[in-house]
């Protein structure tokens, strides 16, 4: 390398040091990393965080920020990847961002969270709900969801006592949130003297589901539960209704979105879900859906109002506790009660709510959804 | 009973779409030596394009006539698709032709992602889907209840599928072209020094390839009706396993590895569990590797000295 390269890179090295050193410097606002899927094909769970989240920041802003400061927002697109989660949790590090609302898929929430817990970031997930997250022993994370081993029993007890099936298969997608809660929704059904004649993984990504609808069909099953997300489901569906299966199929969260009845059509009609229970729907969240509506946005999805229950939770505890050190905002959060759009919340020890319902609802075709009774 | 050939027909299905990327795969190692491996990217761009030209029409237009869609859809797909193979022996590999061997493979793998990465950005990285254009099929005999379906579907990527191999292969064994390609094959370098434009047999292998490639990935937007950007990735490696299985550079060899490809998943979610379906694929590869190491129907290299 000659001197005048030498030279140039110098320059470069330092004009990005000074760059870096200029930013923390002119801290005026206080950061929140949104991490979830942007991209890819569980994205749409990523638009229901990222509008709440945002609406949260925008509300809160309104009424004048925190201490003075303003609220920001930083969108983080970690595509529900184990891989890329970690680079994202990185990123938020050396970006020295101190509180985090995500990630969205559990399968990337835990190997994030650990770099959180390490680093002394305060993570709130409004989604992931696979129940070893918050049984990690760590302190920084917490999650505004329910529980796999919440939504699995009450699955499980629909299944066994309203379905009452002869012969379940229990399908999951190998990955962590699918299969937890596959085996709870099993463990439950079982536990109720119910058997289950199939328990299978398929592929995330996986296309044909031909071999396994004939599979099922030749064993007569008569009930389907799908632990996993909506794009292969919407597959299986519209495959086995194809091949003239008709038995009843239930998913959790993971598949109750709109996509499903693009995929699926008209198979999509009858399938069960279990949701958190609607929050917009709740007469004192009228001026928050209000706000939604108003922005043509749909505040109805499940991961809307715990993540901008998330950001109210980080913000008030700020306020509380007169200081914005994570490590004594999580000591603070576990201690105090908070009010936000899915009602009054306290946390356990370890993070987890310590009441969170989840409601079994029946989606219709037209990608709407009535709760079950 | 009747089950074992619902399989046959599921696992048909699926080893017809393998048999007809499988071919991209096969002719251009056959002439030029060289794994494509942006090859399973033509696959997804055909299957973007399938699935807007029969929105498009249908929606747009309001066009009803289901063979005409069909065809006009196959047209458009296959006439782009072939351009998208042309242009990439064209940037990618023609000027890397007399490098070493592994600098083309390099390169086929930077086309790939640079496809992926271009369709996410001109399409979203979201999943597309779109309802069944061809609905319905035939349902047959009853045993205990159990009855087989046969949708239209299927029996429509059948038959198109071997309506265009039969074609390759006529193609391949009686016309000029054909000859020519099957000459360089055999050696390059000769063929050129007779007189043989080999650039332009080498494009012509690109493009047949991409054709059938589109044609595959048209198929598959209209029988599994979800595409994203990545589908490319996964087709890629299970056609290129069923040209290798097969025999690579033997064109009946992509076939024939095609079809027990499909039948070997679908048994083994059939009869073993699902999660080992490709784990019974791949070892069948290895097995058969083990034995035959040019494949099923794939000549041994003879050392050209």
């Amino acid at each position: 390398m000659n001197s005048f390269n030498r030279h140039v890179l110098s320059a470069a090295v330092s004009a990005v040091l000074l760059g870096l050193g200029g930013l923390a410097h002119a801290e005026n606002t206080i950061k929140i990393a949104v991490a979830g899927p942007i991209t890819g094909p569980v994205a749409q769970y990523g638009d229901m965080q990222m509008m709440g989240a945002q609406m949260a920041v925008e509300q809160l802003n309104a009424k004048g920020g925190v201490n003075g400061k303003q609220l920001e927002a930083v969108l983080m697109d970690d595509v529900c990847e184990p891989k890329q989660a970690v680079a994202v949790a990185n990123q938020i590090v050396n970006d020295k961002i101190k509180y985090v609302v995500g990630h969205l898929c559990s399968g990337s929430t835990q190997p994030a969270s650990k770099l959180y817990e390490d680093e002394g970031i305060l993570m709130i997930t409004p989604a992931a709900t696979n129940p070893d997250i918050t049984h990690q022993g760590y302190k920084m994370v917490f999650r505004t969801i329910g529980t796999d081993d919440q939504q699995g029993p009450t699955a499980g007890n629909y299944i066994a006592d309203q379905i009452k099936p002869k012969n379940v298969a229990v399908i999951h997608d190998k990955q962590q949130y699918g299969q937890g809660i596959a085996e709870e929704v099993k463990k439950t059904i079982e536990a109720k003297g119910f058997k289950v004649a199939l328990f299978e993984g398929v592929s995330k990504g996986q296309t044909d589901f031909s071999a396994l609808c004939t599979k099922m069909k030749s064993a007569n099953v008569d009930f389907v539960y799908y632990g996993g997300y909506h794009p292969e489901l919407g597959l299986i569906l519209r495959q086995c209704r194809e091949q003239g299966f008709d038995a009843g199929f239930m998913g959790p969260e993971g598949v109750g979105n709109k996509d499903i009845s693009a995929i699926a059509g008209p198979a999509s009609e009858g399938l069960l879900v279990t949701l958190p229970a609607d929050f917009s729907a709740d007469p004192a969240n009228a001026s928050l859906v209000k706000a939604f509506k108003d922005k043509n946005q749909d505040p109805s999805g499940p991961f809307v109002m715990p993540a901008y229950s998330a950001v109210q939770i980080i913000v008030d505890a700020i306020k509380g506790a007169k200081t914005e050190d994570p490590v004594k905002l999580a000591d603070y959060i576990r201690k105090h009660s908070f009010d936000t759009p899915i009602g009054k919340v306290a946390f356990k020890e370890n993070g987890d709510l310590k009441e969170f319902q989840f409601v079994v609802f029946k989606w219709h075709a037209d990608a709407t959804k009535t709760p079950v009774k | 009973m009747l089950e074992f050939f619902q399989q046959v027909i599921n696992g048909l299905t699926l080893g017809s779409i393998y048999a007809l990327i499988a071919i991209g795969y096969t002719m251009v190692y056959g002439i030029i030596g060289m794994i494509n491996f942006a090859h399973g990217e033509i696959y997804m761009i055909s299957a973007y394009i399938g699935l807007i030209t029969v929105t498009a029409l249908t929606v747009q237009f309001g066009v009803e006539n289901v063979p005409l869609i069909l065809l006009f859809t196959l047209a458009a797909s296959i006439l782009a698709t072939s351009a998208y193979g042309w242009a990439i022996e064209r940037i990618a590999y023609r000027p890397l032709r007399s490098s070493p061997r592994l600098i083309p493979l390099i390169s086929a793998i930077g086309m790939s992602i640079f496809l992926q990465n271009y369709v996410q950005i001109g399409q979203g990285a979201r999943d597309l889907s779109m309802q069944p254009l061809i609905s319905g099929g035939w349902r047959f005999g009853s045993d205990a209840g159990f009855q087989i379906y046969l949708s239209y579907m299927q029996v429509l990527i059948a038959v198109v599928t071997v309506i265009f191999m039969t074609a390759l292969t006529l193609f391949i064994a009686r016309s000029r072209l054909g000859r020519a390609c099957r000459a360089c094959s055999q050696d390059l370098t000769m063929t050129n020094l007779l007189g043989i434009d080999t650039n332009r047999v080498i494009s012509l292998t690109f493009v047949l390839g991409a054709a059938l490639a589109a044609v595959a990935g048209v198929l598959i937007s209209l029988h599994i009706g979800k595409i994203n950007p990545f589908i490319g990735f996964d087709a890629g490696i299970k056609a290129f396993t069923a040209a290798v299985l097969g025999g690579i550079g033997s064109i009946p060899g992509a076939m024939l590895g095609g079809i027990i490809l499909g039948l070997s998943e679908s048994f083994a979610s059939a009869y073993l569990r699902t999660e080992y379906k490709d784990v019974v694929a791949f070892s069948l590869l290895v097995l058969v590797l083990l034995f035959r190491p040019t494949g099923l129907l794939g000549k041994p290299e003879i050392e050209k000295v």
